[in-house]
């Protein structure tokens, strides 16, 4: 069964527990004037924490002048701010065990983000920031990515796709995959948990940008969460040269920094991953060296830097596969054509009292009529428009002609017609496509005709010198709604004609202006004179240009109700 | 993006403009899509469409089709007298749901 995109959604009840200890610590953190030593009783009611916690505290890379031993020592030396990014830190590394995800190691998502933090902290002087706090959120803010996986581990297959892609074409891919993005994600899980503001904006608005109502220090940070994103991507993703530039690029716009202090602060990132893993407890793979980097890049640009021969070589290469499937298509097109050809009434198919015309703009039409006598002197009719252009729109054309000519001929009723049309369209149709139809049948012994249409433009009924009747549409077009319903109108063509069009005929253009219902009137009036065919004929003719272009598709079909014809 | 999208009371609300033909279609098709694939409700202004052809219809049907067989809700707000015109036209407006503003459409309640 296909999966619908209601399965997709992440809601908050799917989110992983929320470390709630940890949680608390770090509102208790956030709160104003809040004691130290309350601080610290908190944070000691913990003991896996706090051993984890001054085994950071005291690593390298965090670097506090003194070692501390104890919990009361750390919160005086590092203060609530930094205490609580650390918590942070390390309870959302544990938020979702190792084997939380089947047949995912979690490791790998934490190098990525390791990347992002390490980055996102060697841009804190930039950006005029607290360190700590820079590499939280970005240790922190693609978190939605690993929930997204932990609620859909059906998608894991697709890590590595995930892992090689730039932050723009990685966020497409989870759109694809996931029907929603990873910093959406993170909003929703920071907001279910409660996590502080400043990172809860750097989640959630790293690609997009923050509110407008945005502390301008929260602004900061969300820039350089969007420039960590790529810094890092530089290390993982296939095409580096363009990561490489985007980075230079954003830290150029947000920071003013020149594309050597960026470099540099790319190549800092290697050694920082691997002292911030051991600090973190994190396990990473062999980093690659920023020479290394640098050269994959280069040799992207050498390829781009081919030789002129080589590109001519290429291009001429190039231009005869294009001739080549050109052709290969063209022939393709015209055997469409023909079928489609096959399903309106041939031109050596005469039945008095009706003719029609098809004009399409493209090789192959998405309009159509159609026409065929019914016992006792009655025949049926219909002229249709396919919503869309060219080859989807043709083959809804055939599907739509070929149903009407089968079952026409059982069902004589077009009301009900339509709604077995509609029915079997609306049960099979691609989204947004639809069929615009009048149907109907006219009776050549009494003169009357009865027609029901869906969606369609006006049925224009003409007395000799003027307008008697309009039929407008009475329903939706078909294979939007299967419920809908489908009255018939019934009328005396009193000696007069029907005139069905599609709008290609109305949108036709004489000179500047389109030709409109006022226009087409005039024409109808002008050309009522001429026999049935000359007369179709005529009118098409008035609007072609002179090369005999057309903009859309062009559809008349007139049932003709004169005496002359001999018809009552 | 061509056209803009507000987040308003737990609705998209994509803002269609000016002449809404084969050429912007894609771009009014593309946003309204990328609305409901996150699934969110969608709500179409028109208010300030000049004209709308058979491709932008069939724009607002995908939405329609889509937003329906996921269970999401779909209307259209504050159509322009030329759209409602079309829409009329094709006999539309029994399909879409079709409200004055967001306003009355959250007077309906849920």
């Amino acid at each position: 069964m296909e999966e619908t995109v209601a399965e997709h959604r992440v809601r908050p009840s799917d989110l992983p527990a929320p470390p709630k200890d940890a949680i608390r610590i770090v509102q208790a953190c956030s709160k104003r004037g809040v004691d130290s030593r309350d601080l610290a009783r908190i944070v000691t009611n913990d003991p896996v924490l706090t051993a984890e916690l001054l085994r950071v505290a005291n690593s390298a890379f965090f670097g506090l002048v003194s070692q501390v031993k104890s919990v009361a020592r750390a919160v005086t030396v590092l203060g609530n701010r930094a205490l609580r990014n650390m918590v942070l830190c390390i309870s959302m590394r544990d938020a979702l065990r190792k084997d939380a995800i089947p047949g995912f190691n979690i490791d790998a998502y934490w190098e990525d983000a390791l990347r992002r933090a390490v980055s996102a902290r060697s841009l804190a002087e930039l950006a005029g920031l607290d360190a700590d706090e820079c590499f939280t959120a970005g240790l922190l803010q693609d978190f939605g990515l690993l929930v997204m996986l932990y609620v859909h581990p059906q998608q894991i297959d697709h890590w590595d796709a995930l892992s090689c892609a730039n932050p723009e074409q990685r966020r497409d891919l989870e759109v694809e995959l996931f029907h929603t993005t990873h910093d959406e994600v993170g909003l929703t899980l920071a907001t279910s948990w409660d996590l502080p503001s400043d990172l809860a904006l750097a989640m959630g608005y790293h690609h997009d940008g923050p509110p407008e109502d945005a502390d301008r220090q929260d602004v900061v940070l969300c820039k350089v969460a969007a420039c960590a994103d790529w810094m890092a991507a530089v290390y993982r993703c296939v095409d580096k040269r363009v990561a490489i530039q985007r980075s230079r690029d954003m830290l150029k716009e947000y920071f003013d920094a020149s594309p050597e202090q960026t470099d540099y602060l790319l190549q800092k990132i290697t050694a920082s991953v691997a002292e911030a893993a051991t600090a973190m407890g994190m396990r990473v793979g062999e980093q690659l060296p920023f020479d290394e980097v640098l050269r994959e890049a280069n040799l992207r640009l050498a390829e781009d830097n081919m030789s002129y021969q080589e590109l001519t070589w290429r291009l001429e290469q190039t231009l005869a596969e294009r001739d080549r499937l050109a052709d290969e298509l063209q022939r393709e097109l015209d055997l469409a054509r023909e079928v489609q050809k096959s399903l309106l009434p041939g031109c050596d198919v005469r039945i008095p009292g009706v003719f029609g015309i098809n004009l399409s703009a493209k090789a192959v039409s998405g309009d159509f009529y159609d026409f065929y006598e019914l016992p006792d002197n009655r025949i049926a009719f219909c002229l249709a428009d396919v919503s869309g252009k060219g080859m989807n729109a043709a083959l809804l054309m055939a599907k739509s002609a070929s149903l009407f000519r089968c079952l026409g001929k059982g069902i004589h009723d077009p009301g009900k017609l339509l709604n077995m049309l509609n029915r079997e369209i609306a049960e099979t149709s691609i989204y947004g496509m639809f069929v615009t139809m009048v149907a109907g049948v006219f009776d050549r012994n009494s003169g009357t005709v009865t027609l029901s249409s869906a969606g369609h433009l006006p049925a224009l009924h003409m007395g000799p010198a003027a307008l008697i009747g309009e039929y407008p549409a009475a329903a939706p077009p078909l294979g939007i709604d299967p419920d809908s319903q489908f009255p018939n109108a019934s009328f005396d063509l009193q000696g007069g004609c029907l005139y069905l069009y599609t709008d290609g005929l109305l949108e036709a253009r004489i000179g500047e202006q389109r030709l409109e219902e006022e226009g087409l009137l005039r024409l109808l009036k002008e050309h009522g004179h001429l026999a049935l065919e000359a007369r179709a004929r005529a009118i098409v003719d008035a609007v072609l240009d002179p090369a005999g272009t057309l903009e859309d598709d062009l559809t008349l079909v007139i049932i003709d109700g004169g005496k002359q014809h001999g018809l009552r | 993006m061509a056209f803009p999208v507000e987040e308003k009371q737990g609705f998209s609300v994509v803002m269609l403009d000016g002449e809404v033909d084969l050429n912007r279609s894609p771009d009014a098709r593309k946003v309204i899509l990328t609305c409901l694939k996150k699934m969110k409700h969608v709500m179409v202004d028109l208010s300030a469409v000049e004209y709308i052809d058979s491709s932008g219809v069939a724009s607002l049907v995908e939405g329609f089709q889509y937003a329906r067989s996921n269970n999401l809700e779909f209307g259209l707000i504050g159509v322009s007298e030329s759209a409602m015109s079309v829409l009329r036209l094709a006999r539309l407006d029994q399909v879409f749901r079709i409200y004055v503003s967001l306003d009355e459409r959250l007077a309906h309640g849920s």
